[in-house]
């Protein structure tokens, strides 16, 4: 809508066969990344499901080995907690409250920051590798897979941060809040999705 | 209806009904798997 109106200021006319009148290009951008990233994860997905039906010995615990559920849960609550932070920082946004938009952007970032650190700390002391068998090798792929999710997600989320303590974004302005969030919140429904079944499933 | 690529808001609108329905979902088996 907003991208209409702002063609409309423009000129008169349909829209340029290249721009939608119906969703911004920034928008759009992220929604068929995130649409991408869905089947990405469905693949992934559709090993651990496969290699956890067929494997002779089962999910873990194997060989004495158990998963670090409690860690993990830990790690869960504080990823669930940035989406809170995130969506305070953004409706500081909306609101002119810039004190909000920014510890909340500087919190979020904080946060998963820590869910990454944790999860590195976990690797080192897990007690197995990717290479061991079938199931460490679907259990390293998923975390890893989401933790890459999760490197990206704060590499914008510092843009972000450090755009507002410049003092960009506005009420009406804050698409470079806004855009970072909706993948933020993606990362963490895929987090929950990975945890319930890999860990406590 | 909901479209969480739609906003923000949308978005944690769907992160939080997502949460509640793992919470459910782990209930259920939980309490299956502890009367089985």
């Amino acid at each position: 809508m907003e991208a209409a109106t702002a063609h409309a200021d423009h000129h008169h006319g349909p829209p340029a066969a290249n721009v939608s009148s119906r969703v911004e290009a920034q928008f759009l951008g992220m929604l068929l990344f995130i649409i991408s990233e869905v089947m990405l994860f469905g693949a992934f997905f559709t090993a651990y499901f496969f290699i956890r039906v067929v494997a002779d010995s089962g999910w873990f615990p194997i060989e004495g080995v158990d998963l670090p559920k409690a860690i993990a849960g830990v790690n869960t609550a504080i990823l669930i907690s940035s989406s809170f932070t995130m969506h305070w920082a953004l409706e500081g946004a909306r609101n002119e409250n810039r004190n909000a938009l920014r510890v909340g952007l500087l919190t979020t970032a904080l946060l998963g920051l820590s869910f990454l650190t944790i999860q590195v700390n976990e690797y080192v002391h897990i007690g197995f590798a990717p290479s061991d068998n079938a199931q460490s090798t679907i259990f390293y792929g998923l975390t890893g897979l989401h933790g890459a999710h999760v490197f990206v997600g704060l590499t914008l989320l510092t843009f972000a941060t450090v755009r507002a303590f410049r003092g960009h974004f506005t009420a009406k302005e804050h698409r470079g809040v806004e855009v970072p969030g909706i993948y933020w919140h993606f990362v963490d429904v895929m987090w929950i999705v990975v945890y319930s079944s890999v860990y406590l499933l | 209806m909901l479209n969480p690529l739609r906003s923000e808001q949308e978005a944690f609108r769907f992160l939080l009904y997502v949460v509640v329905v793992a919470a459910v979902l782990i209930g259920i088996v939980f309490a299956v798997r502890a009367l089985t």
